[in-house]
């Protein structure tokens, strides 16, 4: 009562306008790096909000059909909840047709989809890395809403800015003379995702803890975890 | 199950391309612009691509268009490469300025309207109608932050076609079009060099010399310069050459036209 | 949006209605041979300015509607009551979640009681019957020029002159590049084109 009287009654208080922010920023990075008949997708464990660390153990690479991965980060709420309608679509589609979906028509649906909440956007980076009809690898970039391009390599997540301009120089070869961009092969492409996060997670608060780098090929899928600075 | 719905009652964009989510807040609200912003009111960046030279024109051999490739969200380049002429059939072609995912996006259901427009009709589309068809579906959605400027080009019977078409709800046709934040520099080459009597080899390099100028000037292009020429056999690629070799290539043609006597 | 400019005369048995050529966006021009003045049906035009879009949707919905009331109804919609749908059309849309931001003038000729009549309409839907007016800045200028020379019985020579008189008003004092006008007559024999008018005159 005396409250009230002191600051005066609540509807006699400015009008207070109240936003709704539905997003935050999770960080998490990944690279994903194609070759002729395998590709491979990569990315931190760490899940961050602001300057809190919430998971040191959390991939962020989705197996999506025993061809197809994506990597996704940014808003975790928007990634679960993307993760969760892809995963049903690709079911749904399965169901269909009694196939599976091809890597580029993922690549197409994810777009779709992504341009679905035009309005209202997944606040999510996405990378999609698979083995494509003929067998090769691919990779996709993504917007969060839903611009697509298709790549050699790719990276994405919080960084981005560290870690692409490093792959455009060693795998890219770009703006050097007489400089011949190297063969992918797996040794390389391990290699060169190892020093890419490692670089990473020395400058980038919102990356490290540790890596896990998936490789698909047509014969199947094999997972490997690395570790990386804990601080 | 709930939150399944969304897939399951076929209320989204997979089946009916027009049927995008549409929050349930005001119009202002659904400004998605560079940014999101977060719990703590924070901005977030979208890795939204913006900033672009783009450039089209009429002249007696057609149509040229020229674009850059570069794609930018803030200070970082996300691409340089990015495909900003869509060749939506062999005889229309659009062009790519603003949102990259709003005009990938329409330009695909466009062309989906036009090849339906060819099935139901036993004849190709004209410039005139593609382009209205994109003008109207962008109009729907005026005042909800769309961002794109394109222009369509293509051959029908009437010869020829040029629009520009933006997400403000503009719609003309026109001789010569400039769209993006390189169009200052890219028309001040153009307009100075056009000629509606340009010879086919001239007005490919008269495009394709706007967009260089461009990309130099403006920090938001750069990339790759795409040159396309639409004839009534429909589009040809004419070119696609890095900015930086153009650079050194115009460099030297400038030092040979540098004058011999200076003025005393 | 206010950068246009449209001027429109009534006299006794015509009207001029003139319209820049301009297509601004921001500060560029894009486009020099733009046409604003919409022909709605054999006797009735209407010039748009306003907002990008609003302008064209606007005007191209209120022609096809007049067309079809023609096709259904076998006779034509007299300019004022034209006029009466269009402002209808105008006030129901404002009041709702997508208003149309477009100021216009129309213009025409009742053939049936031999008048001409013009009409200035805002974006709020105000429709006004009036023997001349000027939207856009550099209509301002010319209000006066028309008060001042003004007669309802000028011939067309000399309606034309008052025209050039006010267009290198606004060449004159306004700051904007507005160097050519479209213009058309309306009156018995219908809507026609009269020759582009090419601003003239410097401030003094």
């Amino acid at each position: 009562m005396s409250l009230a009287v002191m600051g005066g009654a609540d509807y006699m208080r400015d009008p207070r306008k109240h936003h709704f922010h539905p997003y935050a920023d999770n960080g998490g990075t990944s690279v994903a790096i194609a070759g002729d008949d395998f590709v491979m997708i990569a990315s931190d464990t760490r899940l961050t909000r602001g300057f809190n660390i919430l998971s040191r153990d959390q991939g962020k690479v989705l197996g999506l059909t025993p061809k197809t991965m994506m990597a996704s980060s940014g808003c975790w709420a928007d990634v679960l909840t993307l993760k969760k309608v892809l995963n049903a679509r690709l079911t749904m589609y399965s169901h269909e047709h009694h196939d599976v979906m091809s890597t580029t028509a993922v690549a197409q649906l994810l777009s779709t989809m992504l341009y679905w909440r035009r309005f209202f956007p997944y606040y999510v980076s996405n990378i999609l890395a698979g083995i494509d009809e003929e067998g090769k690898g691919v990779v996709y970039h993504y917007d969060p809403v839903g611009h697509m391009e298709k790549l050699a390599f790719s990276a994405t997540g919080a960084s981005v800015a560290q870690i692409q301009p490093l792959l455009d120089n060693q795998i890219g070869a770009l703006n050097m003379k007489d400089a011949t961009p190297p063969t992918i092969t797996k040794e390389l492409a391990r290699q060169l995702i190892h020093d890419a996060f490692v670089s990473a997670a020395e400058r980038d608060i919102n990356t490290g803890d540790g890596i896990l780098i998936h490789t698909i090929t047509k014969d199947g899928r094999t997972d490997e975890k690395v570790k990386l600075r804990r601080d | 199950m709930e939150g399944m719905d969304e897939i399951t009652d076929k209320k989204d964009n997979t089946s009916n391309p027009f049927q995008l989510y549409m929050p349930l807040l005001p119009k202002s609200e659904c400004q998605v612009g560079e940014f999101l912003v977060d719990e703590n009111g924070r901005k977030l960046r979208l890795n939204f691509a913006h900033g672009t030279t783009t450039l089209g024109f009429k002249f007696k051999g057609g149509v040229i268009m020229a674009v850059d490739s570069r794609a930018t969200s803030g200070q970082y380049i996300g691409s340089q490469n990015v495909k900003k002429i869509i060749e939506i059939n062999p005889y229309l072609l659009g062009t790519m300025a603003g949102g990259a995912a709003d005009c990938t996006y329409w330009e695909r259901v466009l062309a989906r309207e036009c090849r339906l427009y060819e099935l139901r009709n036993r004849e190709r589309i004209s410039v005139a109608a593609a382009s209205k068809l994109l003008a109207n579906m962008v109009y729907q959605y005026k005042g909800y932050g769309l961002s794109m400027g394109v222009m369509i080009s293509g051959w029908d019977k009437k010869g020829p076609g040029l629009y520009y078409v933006d997400s403000d709800g503009n719609r003309m046709a026109g001789n010569v079009f400039s769209v993006g934040s390189g169009s200052i520099n890219a028309y001040g080459v153009m307009d100075t060099g056009y000629s509606w009597d340009l010879t086919d080899t001239q007005a490919r390099e008269l495009g394709r010399k706007a967009i260089y100028h461009a990309t130099h000037r403006d920090a938001y292009s750069g990339g790759i310069v795409r040159v396309y020429q639409i004839t009534k056999e429909g589009w040809t690629k004419i070119s696609e050459e890095d900015s930086k070799n153009l650079h050194y290539q115009y460099e030297e043609e400038k030092k040979k036209k540098k004058p011999t006597t200076t003025s005393s | 949006m206010a950068l246009e400019c449209l001027i429109g005369i009534k006299f006794d048995d015509f009207v001029l209605i003139a319209t820049d050529m301009s297509h601004i966006q921001s500060i560029m021009v894009q486009k020099s041979d733009d046409d604003k003045i919409h022909k709605l049906s054999s006797h009735l035009v209407m010039a748009v300015a306003g907002e990008a879009g609003d302008t064209t949707q606007f005007a191209e919905y209120i022609a096809k509607n007049i067309q079809l009331y023609k096709m259904r109804n076998g006779y034509e919609l007299h300019p004022s009551s034209a006029v009466h749908f269009t402002r209808h059309t105008l006030s129901t849309h404002l009041r709702s979640r997508e208003p149309y931001f477009v100021n216009l003038l129309m213009g025409g000729y009742n053939p049936a009681i031999n008048k001409s009549e013009l009409y200035y309409m805002d974006y709020l839907a105000a429709s006004v019957p009036v023997n001349y007016y000027a939207f856009g800045y550099g209509g301002m200028f010319t209000l006066s020029i028309m008060d001042q020379d003004y007669h309802s019985n000028m011939t067309r020579e000399a309606g034309y002159e008052l025209l050039k008189k006010c267009i290198g008003e606004v060449k004159r004092r306004f700051i904007i590049n507005l160097p050519k006008f479209r213009v058309r007559i309306i009156s018995k024999e219908g809507i026609s084109d009269m020759p582009t008018i090419i601003a003239e005159g410097e401030a003094a």
